[in-house]
């Protein structure tokens, strides 16, 4: 490239990033002004949790790098993280675990992640709040009136949609969780699906799924942001709201609905492992010397080639490890359906068995060569007798 | 004496079509087994090793081979100036025919059925499915492809076959159906190189070389 024509790219570069910076800070004010004081001060909270002024200028910077913004956002980004608790958030769980709202708070060293969800203004939230029957649903009708249109609407759970819904039922009216939905949903800034239950339908949604149960997007008919796994990162969860808090909108979706700066890529494709398998270096079975030298985990079923997700770069409890790291192959829990497309979880995909868990495709295809052969042979054979001797 | 005169039923591009095809699919067969089920090399530094690295290269530089093959052959198909076969292609469509021809394959009728297209109806029938065998074959193929790269054509082709790889339920599905459709490649061989070898020796024409010499022999009617 001329570098003319490098500098005038730097310069359309600079005024994009300018212009998204003035929309950022007129976004800021606009939150400042609209939302509730946040209830506690969030550094002050920081300094609660043993986390220093310098471990949190660190944060910034690996969180702005991680929402594929420059570095000049990270001041933003700081002041969008203390005005994190403005945001309010009704939290809802369906037919799920709850697994996910457990490895979001129960990290034994927290990090800022996990102190930004700790500090998050949740109106409602099934696990966590005090209130229970009638009280409960009062808080929660109060939230979806005083912040109509404003708040956040988080989501862990898929919705059952046999016998009219009422495979799940909640609170003291008897409600089904398609009439809950529907009633939050629909006065919510934004529908955020947390796990792969309310992203996808999980294991709910597995075959032959008696409940017939489906993903709040398909149960509802709208449009959600899915922060897919099971569970998921927190990492994904916090910088998708902090997208919200710095821009007013959500971040780019893939074809899925998942956020593109969190699972634009494979986990193969970042995989610490990578190097391995390209160099043909399979972990045979488990706790073999490939295992024990940290191979490439293919062959023990790893779908890591099939599933978007960014894991391998940031890690679970406190970025100390991930599946692979830990020695598992990934199962590729952030793909829809993966109970039934990534089956056998701890063989290779061709191994896949059919016929009361006999045949593979490639013994199918083994057995239908041989016929075809043995077909050949005695049809050559015929042919001999039959078209011996004569001309045509 | 009888007369045996030259009909040239290939041209040029079909026959460089053909055997182009053939290696890439042949290569393609083997590098593919290799990394649906690959074996360890356990010698050596890490370092020094990229088998799998080279496999998947050689895997992916015929199958980008066969997309190309493989549109060559439509456009012959439509637009060859020797003789564009689309037609051809469906005369399975005739069913009286189809049934002759099955009854001379079973050895039931001794004297071969005129064929009037370029090929017989059965022929027809493994031709179409072959090409729909490498269409799917080549699309799974570039979704997989794209997924791990992200820059240039592929990238390209990823976007646009991104919706398809959604609704088949996602790059697990379609690894598997690339899988599958591998041993359709096999069966397919298996019967082609047969009938092919079949036809030379029952009608006496020379099948076989007429893919590489373009022409099939005739015994002239007096």
């Amino acid at each position: 490239m001329a570098k003319g024509n490098n500098s005038e790219y730097k310069k359309m570069i600079d005024k994009q990033y300018s212009d998204l910076m003035k929309h950022c800070q007129v976004q800021m004010e606009k939150i400042e002004k609209d939302l509730p004081e946040p209830k506690e001060d969030f550094q002050a909270v920081l300094k609660e949790h043993g986390v220093s002024r310098r471990d949190f200028i660190k944060w910034t910077s690996a969180m702005t790098a991680a929402l594929m913004l420059p570095p000049i956002f990270r001041p933003m980004v700081a002041k969008a993280a203390e005005n994190f608790s403005r945001l309010p958030v009704v939290w809802l769980h369906f037919a799920e675990c709850t697994g996910c709202s457990e490895a979001f708070l129960r990290s034994s060293y927290p990090n800022v992640d996990d102190i930004l969800l700790d500090t998050i203004s949740l109106e409602y939230h099934e696990t966590l709040m005090a209130a229970s029957g009638y009280q409960a649903e009062q808080n929660l009708e109060k939230a979806i009136k005083d912040f109509a249109g404003k708040f956040i609407c988080v989501i862990e759970g898929a919705l059952p949609r046999g016998l009219n819904g009422k495979y799940l039922t909640l609170g003291p009216k008897g409600k089904t969780g398609i009439q809950v939905a529907k009633e939050v949903t629909s006065k919510a800034a934004a529908i955020v699906c947390i796990g792969s239950c309310s992203a996808f339908g999980n294991i709910q949604a597995a075959k032959p799924n008696p409940t017939d149960s489906v993903s709040i997007s398909k149960a509802l008919g709208i449009s959600t942001v899915n922060i897919a796994g099971c569970p998921p990162n927190s990492v994904n969860f916090t910088g998708t709201l902090l997208h919200y808090l710095l821009f007013g909108s959500l971040p780019t979706l893939d074809s899925l609905g998942r956020p593109l700066w969190a699972y634009g890529k494979r986990i193969h494709d970042d995989c610490e492992r990578r190097s391995h398998y390209d160099a043909s270096e399979f972990v045979e079975e488990w706790g073999d010397k490939g295992a024990l030298k940290g191979w490439c985990l293919y062959k023990m079923g790893c779908k890591g080639p099939y599933t978007y997700a960014n894991c391998g770069k940031v890690r679970f409890n406190d970025a100390i490890s991930w599946p692979i790291m830990a020695g598992h192959g990934c199962i590729g829990c952030t793909e829809p359906a993966f109970w039934d497309t990534m089956a056998p979880l701890e063989k290779p995909l061709d191994e896949k068995t059919y016929g009361g868990g006999e045949k593979t495709v490639d013994n199918i295809g083994i057995a239908l060569t041989g016929v075809a052969v043995a077909g050949i042979a005695v049809h050559a054979v015929a042919s001999g007798a039959r078209h011996s001797g004569g001309k045509k | 004496m009888e007369k045996i005169v030259c009909k040239k039923e290939w041209s040029v591009a079909m026959r460089i079509n053909h055997w182009a095809m053939a290696l890439s699919i042949f290569i393609l067969i083997a590098t593919g087994f290799y990394i649906a089920n690959p074996f360890t090399v356990s010698q050596g530094d890490t370092v020094h090793k990229f088998l799998m690295g080279h496999v998947r290269y050689g895997h992916i530089l015929f199958g980008v081979f066969l997309v190309f093959l493989f549109l060559w052959r439509v456009y012959l198909a439509f637009f060859s100036r020797f003789h564009a076969d689309w037609k051809d292609f469906f005369a399975w469509a005739d069913v009286k025919a189809s049934v002759e021809q099955v009854k001379f394959y079973l050895l039931i009728r001794k004297d071969a059925p005129e064929h009037k297209m370029l090929y017989g109806p059965m022929q027809s029938l493994a031709y179409i499915g072959l090409m729909f065998m490498v269409f799917v074959i080549v699309v799974t193929g570039l979704i997989l492809m794209g997924a791990g790269y992200h820059a240039g054509f592929t990238a390209l082709c990823y976007k646009i076959l991104r919706p398809i790889e959604n609704l088949l339920g996602g790059l697990a599905v379609v690894r598997y159906i690339h899988h599958i459709f591998t041993w359709f490649f096999i069966l397919f061989i298996v019967v082609h190189i047969y009938m092919a070898f079949w036809y030379d020796a029952v009608l006496k024409q020379g099948t076989i070389s007429s893919m590489v010499s373009g022409v099939l022999f005739e015994r002239e009617k007096k």
